[in-house]
Order: structure tokens, then sequence, then C-alpha cells
């Protein structure tokens, strides 16, 4: 009893000092973004004249509302149309019977492996090409469609017992509505994780939006972050509230849903 | 016939994006690097291999895929220790562990960009905490960002902190894969938790790990947000990575069939080790059934 007690204290002793290590970064700047520009250099971590006059600089300075909108809208619909088209494919490849159903899914497996930071370059030719370079079309359609998505979805629908499409074909139900009505509920949970990690995957895109955009008016958050960095170089409060700002809505989002975020994560493992 | 039509019209989206976004953009980034553009800008004309034997002669290239060797070998093993002690703090349960849990997760929901303004301000060169540390401690304060020889270490520092979240999390779920009961046979028969953990642990662990670190590797291959956020490949090209070069050559020295190759070379690097992360993968499956 006393041993195990010992190595209880022991766990949260380690435990607690590399949560500190890990959030301390974080604090700082939470710390910084509620200091005025007279305490910022005030050391401690508590500000010592705590206020909000910086986010209300970031939010009147610089169209911050704008950005998360972006952001917003920009995740929103690439998460969506993930769920549609890989809940799509993953049906037939699971559940139609044609030629080619092996080779199909061999085709999303392989592109798995191609790492897109590095087709970049010519997607964005053919982006400008298209005549979508600074629109909200370069920002979505390419990542509509997610082989992750496919593979993982299409692993979990192999699971579903056969009697429950069976059913449903006994009462005359077409494979639209097997997808929609029996296929699409019972895979809540992994289309849960599929949207989380394709959500944290399209808020966090940086090197694509940074190419893809000019205007101000189509610049996602973490551009804007950018933006505001070279712009207020010397007034790190300000920085530090837009910056706050940016992270609070994947925050948020974790803090809901740690378990989906988690299973995604640990699922996509295989793409990362 | 009408089997393969219903499946068409379901397989079309998903495929039709996947031919469009992101085969051809392999095929044309193969293409672009073989050719070279005329005087004016204006139509490609055949290269051959000149684009790869130009890349390959540049010093700087070389010294970018030095950078990166330098910058993956940091963050890799660094992010994947951290990794691997907050998993084992985390994989079995006592009360408060979901707080922890929570705590060593959080990173996953920290955008690049915010990991990047929260380091900017740690580091900063008067405001900042490590200095402030190092002052407390007596010792003179470090240009962590700003020197040739500490930007880059610094760079690969804030990327594993950035990755810790994402490499615990499946630590942990390789962690509460190894059954409970090789575990309470080896406490029978006298194993201390040091040989349990040498002995039973780690081994049984170890395909995760080999398949996590290939994962943080290719990661870190590709790192690019922080990099531009912080230090914009300097100072005096110090970070400056391959992924950065290409982007670099692409956007602002407007060689882009160069750029091309330099991405290409990158993607045959990218695409051995997820040929490699993948067979893995395949006879891990195949052991387990």
């Amino acid at each position: 009893m006393r041993r195990r007690l010992q190595g209880l204290a022991l766990t949260y002793l380690l435990a607690g000092g590399l949560s500190f290590l890990l959030v301390l970064p974080l604090l700082t700047l939470v710390s910084a973004s509620l200091r005025t520009e007279a305490d910022l250099y005030t050391p401690g971590l508590l500000p010592p004249n705590p206020t909000l006059a910086p986010y209300v600089e970031a939010f009147s300075q610089f169209p911050l509302g704008r950005f998360l909108l972006n952001s917003l809208v920009v995740s929103t619909a690439i998460t969506l149309g993930v769920l549609a088209t890989s809940l799509l494919a993953a049906y037939a490849l699971t559940r139609l019977r044609f030629r080619g159903r092996e080779l199909l899914f061999g085709l999303a497996v392989a592109l798995l492996l191609v790492p897109g930071e590095v087709t970049f370059l010519p997607l964005y030719l053919l982006v400008d090409r298209l005549g979508w370079l600074d629109s909200y079309l370069a920002l979505v359609v390419p990542f509509l469609a997610s082989p992750l998505g496919v593979f993982l979805l299409r692993q979990f629908l192999r699971t579903i017992p056969e009697d429950y499409f069976d059913a449903a074909r006994m009462d005359g139900a077409n494979h639209w509505q097997m997808l929609w009505h029996v296929a699409l509920p019972l895979s809540a949970p992994a289309l849960g994780a599929l949207a989380a990690v394709t959500f944290l995957g399209a808020w966090n895109m940086y090197l694509w939006p940074l190419v893809v955009t000019k205007s101000r008016e189509l610049q996602t958050a973490q551009i804007a972050v950018n933006y505001m960095l070279n712009e207020e170089v010397a007034r790190w409060n300000v920085v530090a509230a837009g910056a706050i700002l940016v992270l609070l809505p994947t925050l948020v989002a974790f803090l809901l849903a740690q378990r989906a975020f988690v299973r995604g994560i640990a699922l996509g493992g295989l793409k990362g | 016939m009408r089997a393969g039509l219903e499946a068409l019209a379901f397989l079309l989206p998903a495929y039709g994006l996947f031919l469009l976004f992101m085969i051809l953009p392999v095929g044309e980034a193969l293409w672009l690097s073989l050719h070279q553009e005329d005087l004016f800008g204006r139509g490609r004309e055949w290269a051959g291999l000149a684009n790869y034997g130009e890349a390959l002669a540049r010093p700087e290239f070389w010294k970018s895929v030095g950078l990166t060797l330098k910058f993956a070998l940091i963050t890799a093993p660094l992010e994947l220790l951290l990794g691997l002690v907050a998993a084992l703090l985390v994989y079995r349960p006592y009360p408060g562990v979901a707080l922890f849990r929570t705590l060593f997760f959080l990173t996953t929901a920290v955008p690049t960009a915010v990991a990047a303004v929260a380091w900017g301000w740690f580091l900063h060169p008067v405001g900042g905490y490590a200095n402030r540390v190092l002052g407390a401690l007596g010792l003179p304060p470090m240009p962590w960002l700003t020197s040739p020889e500490l930007a880059l270490p610094t760079l690969a520092v804030i990327t594993a902190w950035a990755g810790v979240g994402f490499t615990a999390i499946l630590l942990t779920a390789g962690l509460q894969n190894i059954p409970e009961e090789v575990l309470e046979a080896a406490t029978v028969d006298g194993a201390g938790p040091w040989t349990r953990f040498w002995r039973i642990t780690l081994p049984l662990l170890s395909p995760t790990l080999f398949l996590t670190g290939l994962l943080v590797l290719l990661k870190s291959l590709t790192a690019f947000g922080q990099i531009h956020l912080l230090t914009r490949g300097g100072p005096a090209e110090s970070s400056m990575v391959w992924i950065y070069r290409v982007y670099q050559d692409a956007f602002f020295n407007f060689r882009v069939p160069l750029a091309a190759a330099e991405a290409f070379l990158l993607f045959l690097v990218l695409l051995a080790l997820a040929g490699l992360q993948f067979w893995l993968l395949g006879r891990r499956v195949h052991y387990a059934a």
C-alpha cells in the first residue's frame, strides 16, 4: 500500500512537472496578452495590472473577425466535403460489387503516402490555370477529398454486420437509402473522429493559404498571425492577444471533443 | 453494368478530386522539373535532367539538405522521448489522469502559428522567460533565434514541443494495447518496475515506437510554418531547410523548374520513408492476424 502511494506521489510529481513545462510557453503568452505595454517586461507569470485592452486593440487594428470567419468557413467546408466524399467512396468500396474494387482501394492506400507539402508547387500552378488564385475555391476545393477519410471509413464500414443492411434491403431500400439510413448513423464514431482531425488539419494549414491568398479579406487566421507578427513587432501584447484568439476555436473544440480528437489521431496515425 | 454505374456515382467525387488534385500534380511536378522556361518565361522547353543537375551542383541545396537532416535528427528523438515519457505517465488509470492526459495531448490543438508566437515571446531577448531563467541562474542571455548556430536547434525544440501531443496520443494507444496479463505474470515472477519496463514494455512497444518515430521524422522533414514565422529561413540562411528552399526558389527567385526538381527530390525521400513505414505496418498487421 505504502509503495503504491509512493508510486502515485512520484507519478503526480513527474506528470505535474512535465505538464508545467509543456504549458508554460502558452501561459506566458496568455500573460502577455493581459498586460499593458508598460507592464509587458515586468517579471512574473501573473500580469501586474490585468487588462483586456490588447484584445480590444487586436480587434480594432486588424480585421480579426474576418480572418477567423475565413478560417471557420474554409475548415468547415473542407470537413463537410471530406466526410461526404469519403463516406460515398467508402460505401461503394465495401457494399457495391464492381470490377477493380480492390484496385481502387489500393489506390487510396497508395495516396496516403503522397506528402501534400511537396505537391504544393504544381498544385499552385494548377489552381493558377483554373483562375482560382486568391479565392475561397483555392483554399477549399483541392482538399475536399481525403485518402485517409476513404481508408478509415472503409475499414469502419466493414465492421458493420451484414444483418443491418439485409434488414433494410428487405424493406426495399436502395443503396442510397442504405447509405443514408444505415451506414451514416452507424458510422457516427468514425465520422466524428475523421471530422475532428480534418477540421484541425484544415484550421492549421499554413504554407498553402500563404501562397494562394493575396488580398487581406481572404486570409486565414494562421496567415493573419504572420501579418500581425510583422506589423506589430514591438507590441507583443497585441500579437499575443491575436494569437490567443486564433488558438481559442481549436482549443475549445479539443476540450469539448477530446475523445474524437484522440481517436482520430490514433487511427489516422498511419498518415499523421 | 448498372451496379458499375452506381458505383461510379459513389466513387466519382472522391476519386475525381484525387485525380485532379493529387495524382496530376505529382505528374506535373515531374514534368515541370524536366523542362526549362524559355527566355520570355512563357512556353517551356525540354531540359532533360538539367534542373536536377543544377540543383545537385548547388552548394546551397546541399546546405539545405544538411540543415533538414540536422533539424530532423534533433526534432524526432526529442519529440519521441517527450511523448514516451508523457504516455508512460498517463496510459494507466489513476485519480486525476484525465487532467494530465488533456494537458499532455493539448499541443495537438495548438496551431503552428500560435505555437510560433508563444515561443517567439517565450524566447524574447528582453521579455522572454527562457532568458529570465538563465539570468536567475547567473547565466548570460542566449540569442535563441537570432544566432546562426542556435536558430535551427531552437526551431527543432519548438517543433518537438508542438508535436508532443501527437506522439503522446499514439504511444498511449500503443501502451494500452500491451496485454496486462504479461506484465502481471512478470510481477508474480518478481520483476521490479525497471525490469518490467526494459524487458517487457519497451520490447512490446517497439513496433509502435518505430512507426511513430518514422511519422515524426516525415513530419519534421516538411516543417515550414514555424520556420517561416520565426526566422524566415535565417539568420544567414541557417534555418533554410529543404522545403523552405523550394518555397524560396519558386516564389522569390522565380526559378520554378529548379524548385520543382528540388521538390521532386524531397518527394522521393519522403516516399521512400513512407514506403518503409507502410511495409512495416503491413508486416505488423500480418503478425497480429
